[in-house]
């Protein structure tokens, strides 16, 4: 591997660079492939050993013993496993780059109610940290805007593409949505007095009234639609498949009485809901799986509230599965969502199963939101979004060695192994 | 009833928060059979012993006979390493300190609290020794402590005897106030990376003077001289020129880096660790000539411009070229999971899976000068230990138990069992309220 991008370097700088070297960039090169010989963790309930698969016009062609594959470039895959592409399901990849400059965080509204907001228009294709993301077979997230009450549309997008069209899988995947809470008031000033927690509580009252205003009129407003009007309103009409349930909302709600009232204002308002954060989540996992409502789990790298048992959020992935609780992974970064699977990690550590923190990374954000036909499970038919590693993707020590996202294969180089080769060739040391 | 329950719920209670918040661990002989023991200083040994008498190590093997009445730990399917080591921790001290105003004030002793529940739960991760630091605002900062996880004791028992004395400089964004949007009116020098080097030229420069002015005092032997003044600061400073208190150093940039030790040697001392040290790989060389050490985080990155070259693969360049390497939580949460950080440093290029560990054990233990005591599983060395479900960088892994000085300071059936205890607890006043 480092040889080939040594000799890559070499020939581009002499000049002699074949000529499909330019589709070998990113978003990675075209063509048909056959991954011989491999271990195929299906995502659909099935370990597969040593068998192909078959990579043809961006899709799964064949996964089975022996597979035909004329013309296909020929990858070793003996002693190595494939996976379906993992899903770190909220993040801000592609509308933020480095968090301490304000102009590279361009991630929220003015105002409460954005719902028109679509952050897939907002990607930047050439971001390091997607490139760096898909590096590690993390190949598609949850690109979410933020702010307000209701702050855009979520997009799920792959970690290449020519556009933003071209790396979207669902351009409108969810409606993000933030249930209101308390401010925090800051560790400075001591716990809130009174008259505080007072003007806090009216303020929430108040944002509660006007996300249901506003959603009692988008359902009016769907209504009127579907009966003829042709009065239009950019903000409504963007709100209509969120109240006919076609496209999620996501909500964010950590503690029981948010999530409480975040499936309540689902079931008022014809939404179809994915908790977001959920922190507090396994206090209500028998309504939450009575209801099928998912939860996006926030950063597993956060501590438990102050009175909470020390494992409370690396255990509860586990107590939300006993209880039928579907649920993903998420970061809610940009700078490390190539590490999604070891927040799964954690989970495991605490209880929960390998193989359904594989799902929770792969076919379950995929159903989540919408996308379950194309991308999160390894099936001939499929859209070939996967990756090649040398171990369980869970376990840090694994490395991956090919990633395929629409069939692409990807390069792995990126802005950290580029300043790596650099420094590690310098002449000297010890 | 209720009277009758009421009491057994307030003994109940009583015994929870007693043994959950700050019961002092008792000291124990203990052998832990039958483990695979990661002595990071000989290897790994399958179905090892570990012999803890005294609050030492006694004996580690295979074949390690168990005297009568230690008591016995099964450590089947178990991985025993030393206790982790966090080289860079702002928990058990008052949140947040920092001093954005004095450029200087090595002077300074920051306090220790033994409150923070983040003790806890960093034993519960298998940390038993942090450094503790404050901010970043200033060039040259005050002085940090050493500390054991020795969760329930007072403050003054959590002291690391035998640590070195150490000071934090930082450099770059954080003491230049990058982020400040205040005029210049009122800022203060220096606002720039030239402007911190002249900082700590012109006060070793001072130091220096103050020094050799009392040198020259005590050479002349006469009591009815009058002494130089005493400053405080200049004696501290004089103490890091000496090498009596050793430099830790919060830095990113290369070029700061290289500056920060050329200006080290012009005054005749050497920076003990860099901490963060984000682009310690662009000169790895020069810091393994100056013999500095290297504290750094194992992932975080792109946060801030001047953390937009750091790269994983710090760790590997910088152990490759003979830097001593430690990775650090800087945090309240990462210092849960450190072997997860520590595992990073395989994934990315390539170190060993000793070195790894290393990172998390005997390498900080050096950057705390407590490597003669703690930081690997040798015979002699103090009893801080880790007992973990799995091999540590495994995705299956939990820490069991935690030990200080031979005690157990964190067990996960106690703190399970404790845990339904307190919930049993809570269930019978709920239902109390809600019968009245």
């Amino acid at each position: 591997m480092k040889l080939a991008r040594v000799i890559l370097a070499a020939l581009a700088a002499l000049g002699t660079l074949p000529a499909d070297s330019a589709a070998q960039a990113s978003p990675g090169q075209e063509g048909t492939f056959v991954i011989r010989g491999a271990t195929v963790w299906t995502g659909t309930g099935q370990t597969l050993e040593n068998v192909d698969v078959v990579i043809r016009d961006g899709r799964i062609e064949a996964v089975g013993p022996n597979a035909a594959a004329t013309g296909a470039t020929e990858i070793d895959g003996r002693g190595r496993f494939v996976y379906p592409g993992m899903i770190d399901a909220y993040t801000p990849l592609g509308l933020s780059e480095i968090g301490g400059i304000s102009t590279m965080n361009l991630r929220s509204e003015m105002g409460e109610f954005n719902p028109h907001m679509r952050a897939v228009v907002a990607i930047n294709v050439d971001s390091d940290m997607m490139a760096i993301t898909r590096a590690n077979g993390v190949t598609t997230a949850i690109t979410a805007p933020s702010g307000g009450l209701i702050s855009g549309q979520a997009a799920l997008v792959n970690m290449a593409g020519w556009t933003w069209e071209d790396m979207a899988v669902e351009q409108s995947a969810a409606f993000v949505l933030n249930y209101p809470r308390e401010p925090s008031f800051g560790f400075r000033g001591g716990p809130p007095n009174p008259a505080q927690e007072r003007a806090a509580r009216e303020r929430i009252d108040e944002q509660i009234r006007d996300l249901e205003t506003v959603l009692a009129t988008a359902r009016a407003y769907d209504g009127q639609r579907a009966a003829g009007s042709q009065q239009t309103d950019l903000m409504y009409e963007a709100l209509r498949p969120l109240v006919r349930g076609e496209v999620p909302a996501l909500i964010s709600a950590d503690t029981e009485e948010q999530i409480r009232a975040a499936v309540e204002l689902g079931r008022e308002y014809g939404m179809k809901v994915i908790i977001n954060g959920g922190r507090e989540a396994w206090k209500v996992r028998e309504l939450l799986a009575t209801n099928d409502v998912p939860v996006v789990l926030g950063s597993l790298q956060s501590n438990p509230a102050a009175d909470a048992p020390y494992d409370a959020i690396f255990a509860q992935p586990g107590v939300l599965h006993e209880a039928g609780v579907r649920f993903a992974f998420s970061t809610g970064g940009a700078a490390n969502a190539r590490h999604v699977p070891y927040h799964a990690a954690l989970a495991v550590g605490f209880g929960l199963p390998k193989d359904v923190a594989m799902q929770a990374l792969t076919i379950w954000p995929a159903q989540m939101f919408g996308a379950a036909d194309q991308i999160g499970s390894i099936e001939a038919g499929k859209v070939a979004t996967l990756f090649v590693t040398s171990g369980d993707p869970l376990d840090i020590r694994s490395q991956v060695s090919d990633v395929f996202i629409k069939g692409r294969r990807v390069p792995l180089d990126d802005r950290h192994t580029r300043l790596y080769e650099k420094y590690n060739a310098r002449p000297g040391g010890s | 009833m209720i009277p009758v329950r009421s009491f057994w719920t307030g003994v109940v209670a009583t015994l929870a928060a007693v043994f959950a918040c700050a019961l002092p661990a008792a000291a124990q002989d203990i052998a832990i059979r039958n483990a695979t023991v990661l002595t990071v200083a000989n290897g790994t040994i399958e179905n090892g012993t570990v012999l803890v008498r005294g609050g030492r190590i006694t004996a580690v093997g295979r074949d390690v006979a168990i005297p009568a009445g230690v008591q016995v730990i099964d450590g089947t399917g178990m991985y025993v390493m030393p206790g982790i080591i966090d080289a860079h921790s702002h928990m058990a001290i008052e949140g947040g300190i920092n001093e954005g105003s004095e450029s200087v004030t090595p002077e300074v002793i920051i306090p220790v609290r033994d409150d923070d529940q983040t003790i806890y739960r960093a034993l519960a991760g298998g940390v038993t020794s942090a450094l503790l630091l404050h901010g970043s605002a200033n060039t040259i900062g005050g002085q940090g402590a050493v500390i054991k996880m020795r969760w329930g004791l007072p403050a003054d028992s959590l002291h690391f005897d035998g640590a070195h004395r150490i000071v934090k400089f930082a450099l770059g964004e954080n003491v230049t106030r990058a982020s400040s949007s205040a005029p210049d009116s009122l800022r203060r020098f220096p606002k720039s990376r030239m402007g911190v080097e002249q900082t700590l030229r012109w006060w070793f420069s001072q130091a220096r003077e103050y020094d050799t002015e009392w040198q020259a005092y005590r050479q002349r032997g006469d009591r009815n001289a009058v002494p130089p003044r005493r400053d405080l600061r200049l004696e501290a400073l004089a103490d890091i020129m000496r090498g009596d208190i050793k430099v830790h150093a919060h830095s990113y940039r290369g070029d700061e880096i290289l500056m920060l030790m050329r200006v080290a040697e012009d005054f005749g001392f050497r920076i003990n660790t860099f901490q963060h040290v984000l682009e310690g790989y662009k000169v790895a060389d020069e810091m393994a000539e100056h013999g500095a050490m290297a504290s750094t985080f194992a992932e975080s990155w792109g946060y801030k411009i001047e953390a937009q070259d750091a790269i994983p693969h710090n760790m590997a360049i910088m152990t490759d070229r003979g830097v001593v390497v430690s990775v650090n939580s800087d945090s309240g949460e990462r210092v849960r999971r450190m072997y997860q950080e520590a595992a990073i440093g395989m994934k990315y290029g390539g170190m060993s899976e000793t070195e790894a560990l290393k990172m998390i054990t005997l390498n900080p233990a050096m950057q705390l000068g407590v490597d003669n005591l703690v930081g690997t599983i040798e015979v002699g060395k103090q009893a801080d230990l880790a007992i973990f479900s799995a091999h540590p960088f495994a995705p299956e892994a939990h820490v069991e138990m935690t030990l200080v000085d031979g005690k157990v300071y964190f067990d996960r059936d106690q703190a399970m069992t404790l845990r339904k205890l307190i919930d049993s607890q809570r269930n019978i006043t709920t239902t109390t309220e809600d019968d009245r």
